[in-house]
């Protein structure tokens, strides 16, 4: 790729109202098609329990949680948002392909921080995303855009509360972004 | 008509294929609309990039005011869809760790691998951690299985709850965000003017 | 730009007015009359006496057994905990949580077959799935269970068997007859359908 005229360039991204028609629809496409939304932390959850499960079988079967999306017929792996979080990989490298963004690993941060706050800000964020997600029964896309689109109630509860506390406590981490 | 894969019209051997079609269209809009960067992302809340509320309520309403045209023209059946569980507490606590998690991670999973895609290691140490805390969370399962399911009130929408008909929902939500995205416009154009280091 | 902005914002409060006006009661869920016509030729909605005496018998929680008769027929005579819901009354709102509940089978007898069927066949056209009708009414029901005929020298062994099995359903609705007239009166539970969710999954 032409990397060195497009580094110089800022990124260009398509319209955010564009984008976001783009996505309604593709909600309502996902809907119509398979009858349930999108979602993505699901996918991390089938590898949590493959992992488990091949590291420590006995473990994966005694723990209560994991032990739910275990069976004998099949690798937890073998499931619907597994195959949509690959997709959604492969779609990021498509359009970062197709808009010149795909570049050699880096850590995009604010210059105010080192690259090492910001690793440890974004595995921390990471940690709290995940056990959040369990609670909540979704992250953002699967519960927050999936469920307030299907008017579900605990859609709207979760994406309220995550934005409303996002706003609550921004202040807190200013730094770590302007 | 629809869903199609309930309905039995679309077998179901498809479905990991169209799971992974409709992952990059997905994909593909996160990124193309720029969620791959975690600074564009968490301009959200200071008011100097509003992408994020953009693309998402957007979404919101379109899908919304879409389902409920479906269901009239009997394209799609929304008896049939799944909703989303409510378990109250639980929720909204989950949903304050994972605030926690947006602030300081600046990613949310989806956006996470798509920034992988382009190669931003902060977008694959937040995937390392979603996957650590989805672990822990297995580990400490046990002590909150009560908190867990507490709260429980079943696959319910805003309807079921409240009576009042969706369409109601669907037209206020559009309301507050046609306002949101007109207000957020001269906001995002005043704070941008104080913000020097960031390149936008 | 901003022009452009306001006709979107326009476009989308329309939409989204206009969902105020879409007929927002609630749908049945239509069959098609090529699948109904496909239904009515297929034999499959029929069930025997045999099998709704042994139902019966065996306290099947699941079968909810509906006569459609007048109500006079139906205080002379009736199987043991069937309601009555007359023909005409089958579309009163008063009769609707009878229907669809997931896991129950209704099934609809007469006389004969013609009002169970037409019964069937309405509630087909609403929607509701797991509807039976018993074949050959109340009258092959008092021919086969009540009044079993003993069958010929060189009938096979199962014809025997069958009606050694009606013989003990005799005995026990026959018997048990002076209890069937005050059962009947007692009240049926209506159980209430709940919405069906028919797909799981999430995030």
């Amino acid at each position: 790729m032409k990397k060195n005229t497009i580094t110089k360039n800022r990124p260009h991204y398509i319209n955010p109202y564009l984008g976001g028609v783009l996505l309604g629809l593709l909600v309502i496409l996902t809907v119509y098609i398979t009858g349930r939304g999108l979602g993505a932390s699901g996918a991390v959850k089938s590898a949590v329990a493959t992992t488990v499960d091949v590291v420590a079988p006995n473990n994966a079967e005694s723990n209560p949680y994991i032990s739910k999306f275990i069976s004998d017929d099949h690798s937890p792996m073998y499931n619907w948002l597994v195959f949509e979080s690959l997709g959604i990989f492969f779609g990021g490298l498509l359009s970062g392909i197709l808009f010149g963004r795909v570049k050699k690993p880096w850590v995009e941060k604010s210059p105010k921080i080192t690259s090492k706050t910001r690793l440890i800000a974004a595995l921390a964020g990471g940690i709290l995303f995940g056990i959040g997600s369990q609670f909540g029964r979704g992250c953002s896309s699967g519960a927050a855009l999936s469920g307030s689109s299907t008017f579900s109630l605990g859609g709207v509860i979760v994406m309220l509360a995550l934005f409303g506390t996002g706003y609550a406590i921004a202040w807190l981490f200013k730094k770590l972004w302007i | 008509m629809g869903p199609l894969i309930p309905n039995g019209i679309i077998s179901g051997d498809w479905n990991f294929v169209i799971a992974l079609l409709l992952g990059i269209a997905f994909g593909f809009i996160l990124e193309a609309s720029g969620f791959s960067s975690s600074r564009n992302i968490v301009g959200v809340f200071y008011g100097y990039n509003f992408v994020v509320l953009r693309v998402f309520f957007t979404a919101v309403i379109v899908a919304m005011v879409g389902f409920l045209y479906f269901d009239y023209f009997g394209w799609l059946d929304l008896d049939k869809i799944f909703i989303l569980p409510t378990y109250l507490s639980p929720m909204i606590a989950g949903s304050v760790i994972m605030g926690f998690g947006f602030v300081l991670g600046g990613f949310c999973p989806g956006t996470s691998y798509t920034a992988i895609a382009i190669g931003k290691i902060d977008g694959l140490v937040f995937s390392i951690g979603l996957f650590l805390g989805i672990f822990i969370f297995s580990e400490i399962f046990p002590l909150f299985k009560d908190f867990y399911y507490s709260g429980y009130l079943g696959n319910v929408t805003l309807s079921d709850v409240t009576g009042i008909p969706a369409a109601w929902f669907a037209f206020a939500f559009t309301i507050i965000a046609l306002a949101a995205f007109w207000i957020t416009m001269l906001i995002e154009k005043r704070v941008r003017k104080n913000i020097k280091e960031y390149k936008f | 730009m901003n022009r452009n902005y306001f006709i979107l914002t326009v476009l989308m409060l329309v939409l989204a007015t206009g969902t105020l006006f879409l007929k927002q009661e609630p749908k049945r869920k239509q069959i098609k009359p090529e699948d109904l016509l496909y239904e009515i030729i297929q034999p499959t909605r029929y069930v025997t006496t045999d099998q709704i005496a042994r139902i019966i018998i065996e306290k099947d929680p699941t079968l909810e057994l509906v006569d459609v008769r007048d109500a006079k027929s139906y205080d002379q005579f009736a199987l043991p905990n069937a309601i009555n819901i007359p023909t005409d009354s089958l579309l009163s709102p008063n009769y609707q949580d009878y229907f669809g509940i997931p896991g129950m089978k209704v099934v609809f007898y007469s006389n004969d077959d013609i009002l169970a069927d037409q019964a069937w066949v309405l509630t087909r056209r609403m929607g509701i799935n797991e509807t039976y009708v018993m074949k050959g009414g109340l009258n092959h029901w008092i021919e086969t269970i009540i009044q079993p005929k003993e069958p010929p020298e060189d009938a096979p062994y199962t014809a025997f068997e069958q009606y050694q099995f009606r013989k003990g359903a005799q005995m026990y609705f026959t018997g048990a007859k002076v209890d069937n007239t005050s059962q009947k009166k007692k009240k049926v539970i209506v159980k209430r359908r709940k919405k069906e969710t028919a797909v799981a999954g999430g995030c």
